[in-house]
């Protein structure tokens, strides 16, 4: 199926939903602030697109859903629903993380290496 | 404002919003919260990106989805194993339309393969019973059994071990982690009402501790334990207890004294074989041993590691250590000099003989099943030849090599399921009947163990995978390469040529699938013409008595006697009474029947034989009265029988066989010779020889010398009695009657007739007989079928031909010795492949043979002839169609 394929490297709305997940399991709101707050307000996804994400991620196998491992704070409305990373989303996150980790190395090397021409 | 976001949620397809639609809107709430802190334009700016966000994410979810359910991703992946069901099921019903144009062509199919699948299978099944099933006691790879043989001494040739040999096993042998002595007999059982006589077991607690049993009740004896402590079978409680668990530690008549009853074992546990009742505990100390009892057998388990030849090596120096150091009679110093242990694997102990005839009929039916591939694979070969223009037809129209194949394939499979379970049913039909017709299942007495593990042969999930293998082997074996032949290059070729097949390869394939059929036919003939011959050689041997018309049983009285006179006189009493029977012409008795028992064994020695000091010779003895001769028909040479007023006086008289007669009075006339049994019954009482009597074969009717025999008067024991009579199979109920009159207490056992004993002895010899005429027969058609199948082909195939011969004037006696000539070549190799084999392979039925070489000439002659006859008969039919093929119409068809 097309859409069992995950493609390398992830778009960085997929990175951070994976890095917010990596912390524990979390249901949509909490970690819709998770990815705010970890990206530094780069990314405020709204519920469509965040949700997309998410149901692509788990068409992956990187998400899965799950029961809360706290009893849930009270919260009137549907009961939320938890999601949380699997191995294979574990092991994703950490090869997009080298991937991003050699992509940065290589700017500040290039960055360090323009300032000594200019010297 | 929820209903707003959840109007703009309509975007998403379905599925998604049942999914993530109450998580959206959650989010969305909660933000909307958010956002009305900080403003109100901020909220309205807020709604207006996340409904159009919500609204475009919708429509791309429609375009390219990142969700399917789980549900929805399932029935797509049903959807194509529907459509790869699909094409097998349009395969499968397409074979089973053009299967059911073909009735013939199906049922001849199905059949042989249910004949020959439903013969391998049951034979696998009593197989797997009976030497493949694990032995039910725990690491039974390392038990043996240990008895032995002294070679050179008269003595019967499988002995046990003495109890001092016993003990020095024990002691000496690094190699035995443990090992137990027992000894098997039938003794009288009374429990409340119920008296039986009873097949036993005595054991030393060694004997439980080496097999690694475990009682399911109680416990097992130990060297604490006396006589007086039983444990019981299982059968034996469930049948005389009825399961009742209190029956341990109450005491009942067990062989006669009272005993108290231990233990109970589990169903599993029956050793030495599935008769024994109950185990009575055996303490032996090795203070008390009498030496020289060479009864009783030793159950060893050996040291992990140890070799079944390393073993015997230690045990074999032990007898000769044991008689120098105990001494003993000169007779005894000579049998331990000449002593060897034999160490036999347990389980090949406890299967004996009846391995060799089950190998060899795995291996008949085996043949059977090649033979039947053989003639399907024929069979099958001349339809796909015929079916060469429709596989063209559809190969040219685009159907891949694999998509032809699997069109065959379809319908090998189908047959061989149709084959597979025919012959399940034939299995599951047959195998009780197999077991019925085994040997030793006949007696069902004492007399000879029945064969381990046969009663709980059946179909069980092993043998029906290898019913299952068998048939799928079978489809592949006669299915795939026609398959795969005419499917594949050359195919093409035959859509140009005409409705004239090509005559090459695929006949020199059929002739050489039948010649493997009449080699596997020639081989099974020849193995059950030798089974034959043997057969009818042994059914004429000479036991030196009669069987017929004669009525056995024992009975052992319920009292003891005084003297020897007094047992005589109780002995003819009781024979009075079953003389007075009916039909009834003449009683006697012996201590042990021939043919059943066999005899036991004393040294005997005449004055000559003391004056010179030689040592006395061992002679088979048994005690024997009333009118045991006459009875059997074992004819008086001199002298006379016994009275009957001399032997209720106890007078010392002696008849002797005339082979004794020769060893101990050569040249002399025995009558009135003295003679005295050293060490048995009489002590020093020199006996006066009264007669001789002709020879008989006691236990095996191929010992080809008999053996000196002694008949002694009015000897203690429980004898058999004979009855000879015109009604002798109907006598039991009357003979029960006078028992119950006479002697109450005594249970009657043993109850044959002389004709079913003989039988019995041959029972290996004709079982086995019986299987392979029946292989041999079914081959010997099914390879006549085959070469008929391939001749009425090629016939056909060849009618054009044949027309224009008989057009340009060939006579029909010309063209039916053609044709018959052909199939003579093809049988005729066949012929001399398949003896070729048998010359090879008869050697595995040598022991089974009597009075015939297993590389007879004339049997083998014989059977080839037979052979090439039945051959010939086969193509005579398909000859004479071809002579009376029309030219005109053979011509016109062109």
């Amino acid at each position: 199926m097309s859409n069992s394929q995950a493609p390398a490297p992830l778009s960085s709305l997929e990175y951070h939903v994976l890095l917010a997940l990596a912390n524990g399991p979390l249901y949509g709101y909490a970690l819709k602030e998770a990815i705010v707050e970890e990206s530094g307000g780069a990314l405020t996804p709204r519920a469509g697109s965040l949700y997309r994400v998410l149901a692509r991620l788990m068409g992956w196998g990187f998400v899965e859903e799950t029961a809360p491992t706290s009893p849930p704070e009270p919260h009137p409305g549907l009961e939320r629903k938890y999601y949380a990373l699997t191995r294979r989303g574990r092991d994703a996150l950490r090869e997009e993380a080298a991937r991003l980790r050699e992509a940065a190395v290589l700017a500040e090397r290039r960055l360090g290496l323009a300032a000594d021409e200019a010297r | 404002m929820r209903l707003l976001f959840a109007v703009a949620l309509r975007a998403f397809p379905r599925a998604f919003r049942e999914r993530f639609g109450a998580g959206m809107l959650d989010v969305m709430l909660a933000d909307y919260d958010r956002a009305r802190t900080r403003g109100r334009v901020q909220a309205c700016v807020f709604v207006v990106a996340t409904v159009l966000d919500a609204f475009a994410q919708g429509v791309c979810e429609r375009i390219e989805p990142t969700w399917i359910d789980p549900e929805a991703r399932a029935r797509a992946r049903r959807w194509q194993v529907k459509a790869v069901l699909e094409a097998w099921k349009r395969d499968f019903a397409f074979a089973a339309r053009s299967l059911a144009r073909a009735p013939g062509f199906t049922l001849v199919v199905v059949l042989t393969l249910a004949l020959a699948i439903g013969a391998n299978t049951a034979i696998f099944s009593v197989v797997k019973a009976v030497l493949l099933e694990p032995l039910p006691f725990p690491n039974a790879d390392r038990l043996v059994h240990i008895g032995g043989t002294a070679p050179g001494t008269d003595l019967p040739e499988a002995l046990g071990v003495p109890d001092e040999l016993y003990f020095e096993y024990r002691e000496s042998v690094p190699a035995l982690e443990d090992l137990g002595l027992y000894g098997t007999g039938s003794s009288t059982t009374r429990v409340d009402d119920q008296v039986e006589q009873l097949f036993m077991t005595r054991a030393t607690p060694s004997f439980f501790t080496t097999l690694g049993a475990r009682p399911l009740l109680g416990r097992l004896p130990t060297d604490e334990d006396d006589e007086s402590v039983v444990v019981l079978s299982h059968w034996m409680w469930q049948t005389w207890f009825g399961s009742d668990p209190a029956v341990v530690g109450r005491s009942y008549t067990f062989a006669r004294e009272t005993r108290t009853v231990i233990g109970v074992m589990g169903p599993e546990f029956r050793f030495p074989d599935e008769r024994v009742a109950f185990w009575i505990a055996l303490p032996i100390r090795a203070a008390q041993v009498t030496p020289g009892g060479f009864g009783p057998n030793v159950v060893a388990r050996m040291a992990p590691g140890t070799k079944i030849a390393g073993l015997t090596a230690q045990l074999e120096p032990l007898p000769r250590r044991v008689q120098e150091r105990l001494g003993g009679p000169a007779p005894y110093a000579r049998i331990m000099e000449r002593y060897r242990p034999i160490v036999t694997p347990l389980r090949e102990h406890m299967v004996g003989k009846v391995a060799r005839p089950l190998w060899i009929l795995l291996g008949a039916v085996g043949i059977i099943f090649v033979i039947a591939c053989a003639n399907v694979a024929n069979l099958f070969a001349v339809r796909a030849e015929s079916r060469r223009r429709d596989l063209a037809v559809r190969r040219a129209l685009g159907a891949g090599r694999g998509g032809l194949v699997r069109v065959q394939m379809a319908e090998a499979l189908l047959l061989a399921v149709g084959g597979g379970i025919g012959g399940a049913l034939i299995a599951w039909a047959g195998v009780p009947l197999l077991i019925r017709a085994a040997p030793d299942a006949v007696a069902g007495g004492f007399g000879s163990a029945p064969i381990p593990g046969l009663a709980e042969a059946g179909l069980d999930t092993t043998v029906l995978l290898f019913n299952a293998g068998a048939s799928l082997l079978a489809a592949c074996a006669f299915g795939l390469v026609p398959a795969l032949r005419s499917s594949g290059a050359g195919l093409l070729a035959s859509l140009r040529q005409s409705g004239r097949g090509v005559i090459g390869r695929a006949t020199f394939t059929r002739d050489a699938l039948v010649v493997v059929q009449i080699a596997s036919a020639v081989v099974l003939l020849v193995g059950s013409a030798l089974l034959v011959r043997s057969f009818w050689r042994l059914s004429n041997v000479d036991p030196g008595f009669d069987t017929e018309g004669i009525f056995t049983f024992q009975v052992a009285p319920d009292r003891e006697f005084e003297d020897k006179a007094a047992l005589s006189r109780f002995q003819y009493a009781f024979m009075d009474r079953l003389a007075a029977i009916p039909g009834v012409e003449s009683v006697g008795f012996v201590t042990t029947l021939p043919l059943d028992e066999g005899a036991a064994e004393v040294f005997v020695t005449t004055p000559r034989l003391e004056a010179s000091g030689a040592e006395p010779p061992p002679v088979r003895y048994a005690g024997a009265g009333g009118a045991y001769f006459q009875t059997m028909g074992i004819e008086l040479l001199s002298g006379r029988y016994f009275e009957r007023v001399e032997e209720e006086q106890g007078i010392p008289n002696v008849i002797i066989s005339k082979s004794a007669a020769e060893l101990l009075y050569p040249g002399e006339d025995p009558i009135g010779q003295q003679i005295r049994p050293v060490g048995v019954g009489g002590g020093d009482t020199w006996y006066t020889v009264i007669g001789v009597v002709e020879d008989v074969l006691l236990d095996d009717l191929r010992r080809e010398s008999p053996e000196p025999m002694v008949y002694l008067p009015a000897v203690a024991g429980s004898p058999a009695y004979v009855v000879k009579s015109a009604r002798a199979d109907r006598l039991a109920p009357e003979v029960r009657a006078v028992i119950k009159e006479v002697i109450p207490e005594s249970p009657m056992y043993r109850v044959f007739t002389m004709e079913r004993l003989a039988a019995n002895a041959m029972a290996s010899l004709s079982f086995t007989m019986l299987m392979l005429i029946i292989a041999a027969t079914l081959a010997l058609i099914l390879g006549a079928v085959g070469l008929y199948g391939v001749l009425s082909y090629r016939v056909e195939r060849r009618t054009p031909e044949i027309g224009v011969r008989i057009a340009l004037g060939a006579e029909g006696r010309v063209v039916r010795r053609m044709v018959v000539m052909q199939g003579g070549r093809v049988a005729l190799v066949g012929v001399v492949v398949g003896v070729i084999a048998a010359l090879g392979l008869t050697r595995f039925i040598e022991t089974l043979l009597f009075g015939v070489e297993p590389l007879d000439a004339g049997t083998f002659a014989g059977m080839a002839i037979v052979m090439v006859a039945v051959a010939l008969l086969a193509s005579y039919i398909p000859a004479l169609r071809a002579s009376r093929v029309d030219p005109v119409v053979a011509l016109r068809a062109e």
